[in-house]
């Protein structure tokens, strides 16, 4: 790399090399290399059991690994697929779980606030709707302020139009809060709509690279992650 | 969650009418076969017989300080017996160590009535206040126990995971996460241990004792007074509904957020 090595800490976010995962004789991640920089949103496109959910534990601290190093500034939020909320707490307790300072309410009340649920403080997270519940899970995160967010297909159990509004909400928080951001999904159009940067995961390794912003057309990223996932010419219905 | 409801053509309020109606017709029942002779009075005495027999006893000044004596014993038995089985289950859940040294054992003396333990328990205490304690202890640390390690281990692991990526100290895991989850299944184990220790205070005060209700029980049984037997019987029965709706308050105030414990909305 040209830039001195100080600058480059400062500019980005994860710094993954040399990365292996195995379970027993099973290599589930291979010789890996990531770099996520400041305030980026890079989604990780991939079959199911690639390894892409697997990077993401990692990332999070959840699975041990067997090689390589991993550089991040903090410690990263995650919001999972499932919400999560403790069920026994209200929702401001429940975003502030893990808030060590002062004035973790009026953080917590701020955060909900932001998230359009700003009058149910003390509400319960059993009177909430799936998307509510995960936007819920999506403030609990932001609250900690990292400069890293893991998203771990967080949209995949919602009905589509609520995913759209999901989709349009997140990008505002994004935009108010840079984070660096690695999203893992499933679903290629979220990947489009919501990422700077799409990587395809293969066997444990990422096997190719997109910016969506070189497209002048989405349809044409769209195509190119289509072939790259397995759908060549007109296989995709769409 | 849709709650499930069996279709009725009756109203919530008369529907708990009607589940008090059997019991007071049994009473009137009885009551009435009892005036008749139909039922003699050394085999059961009538329910007024009874109701006057907890009068003149409550009267003469023996009924209180007997039933003082028994909650006593009651109440010290399941302090030890709850206090123990809660420490050895939070030990046994949360540390590998402590399950492999304890719980096997443990698991093998459960297998054990503890009632059968009784005449070594005499031989050991006498048949003094300790005997009937550690009788009360032994029976309710059982339940105890078993319900706080089961909650501990049947605790969500996702959600210990999202504590984790939360950066919660190991005291607040705790606090926050797994004493919450786990605490449905104690209050369960609250409820048998009282319903055990009732039980296990019958037993011990039957056996030589020389105050409390079961004395009275044993004291009437020489005198033959159906009577003061039956009215025993019928305050070990209250205090046992007493206890049962005790913890069933517990329940509703802590479990509030459990959709089964909830009041309907």
């Amino acid at each position: 790399m040209e830039t001195p090595g100080g600058e480059q800490e400062t500019l980005e976010v994860v710094v993954v090399q040399g990365l292996v995962r195995s379970y027993g004789p099973k290599v589930i991640l291979n010789n890996l290399h990531l770099r996520i920089r400041k305030g980026e949103f890079v989604a990780l496109l991939g079959e199911s059991g690639c390894g892409k959910t697997t990077l993401l534990r990692v990332l999070a601290g959840l699975d041990s690994i067997q090689g390589g190093t991993i550089h991040t500034p903090g410690a990263p939020a995650v919001v999972f697929q499932e919400h999560r909320l403790l069920p026994w707490e209200n929702l401001w307790r429940n975003v502030s779980l893990g808030l060590h300072c002062g004035r973790a309410k009026e953080k917590a009340a701020k955060a909900l606030e932001e998230v359009g649920l700003g009058d149910r403080l003390d509400d319960w997270p059993r009177n909430l709707s799936g998307g509510q519940a995960q936007r819920v899970a999506i403030a609990r995160a932001l609250v900690q302020e990292p400069k890293l967010l893991l998203l771990d297909e967080p949209f995949a159990s919602l009905d589509a139009l609520t995913r759209i509004k999901m989709h349009k909400l997140l990008l505002s928080l994004i935009a108010a809060h840079k984070p660096g951001v690695l999203l893992v999904t499933h679903d290629v159009l979220e990947a489009i709509v919501l990422a700077d940067r799409i990587l395809i995961m293969r066997d444990g390794g990422i096997v190719k690279e997109y910016v969506v912003k070189d497209y002048a057309d989405k349809r044409t990223v769209q195509a190119d992650l289509f072939e790259a996932l397995g759908f060549a010419g007109g296989d995709s219905p769409y | 969650m849709k709650k499930f409801v069996f279709s009725t053509p009756m109203g919530e309020k008369k529907l708990f009418l009607l589940s008090w109606a059997s019991p007071v017709m049994i009473v009137l029942l009885w009551e009435v076969y009892c005036r008749f002779g139909l039922i003699g009075p050394e085999i059961l005495p009538p329910p007024s017989k009874v109701l006057l027999a907890a009068i003149t006893l409550a009267e003469s000044g023996a009924l209180l300080p007997d039933l003082g004596i028994s909650l006593k014993r009651a109440a010290t038995g399941w302090c030890i017996g709850a206090g123990t089985g809660f420490l050895l289950g939070l030990a046994v859940g949360f540390s590998s160590i402590a399950r492999a040294v304890l719980d096997r054992s443990i698991q093998m003396l459960r297998a054990v009535p503890f009632l059968a333990l009784l005449p070594l328990v005499i031989v050991w205490f006498g048949v003094g206040e300790g005997q009937k304690i550690f009788l009360v202890a032994l029976g309710v640390s059982f339940p105890v126990y078993i319900n706080t390690t089961l909650g501990i281990r049947q605790l969500d692991p996702k959600l210990l995971e999202m504590g984790s990526t939360q950066r919660l100290t190991t005291y607040e895991t705790i606090r926050r996460i797994i004493f919450p989850g786990a605490l449905p299944s104690i209050l369960m184990g609250v409820r048998y241990s009282l319903a055990t220790a009732w039980l296990a205070l019958v037993i011990a005060e039957t056996i030589g004792a020389s105050a409390g209700i079961g004395f009275l029980a044993l004291d009437a049984r020489e005198f033959l007074q159906t009577d003061v037997i039956v009215l025993t019987i019928v305050i070990y029965a209250v205090i046992g509904v007493c206890a049962d709706a005790a913890a069933r308050f517990l329940e509703r105030r802590l479990l509030a957020w459990h959709p089964n414990y909830s009041p309907k909305r």
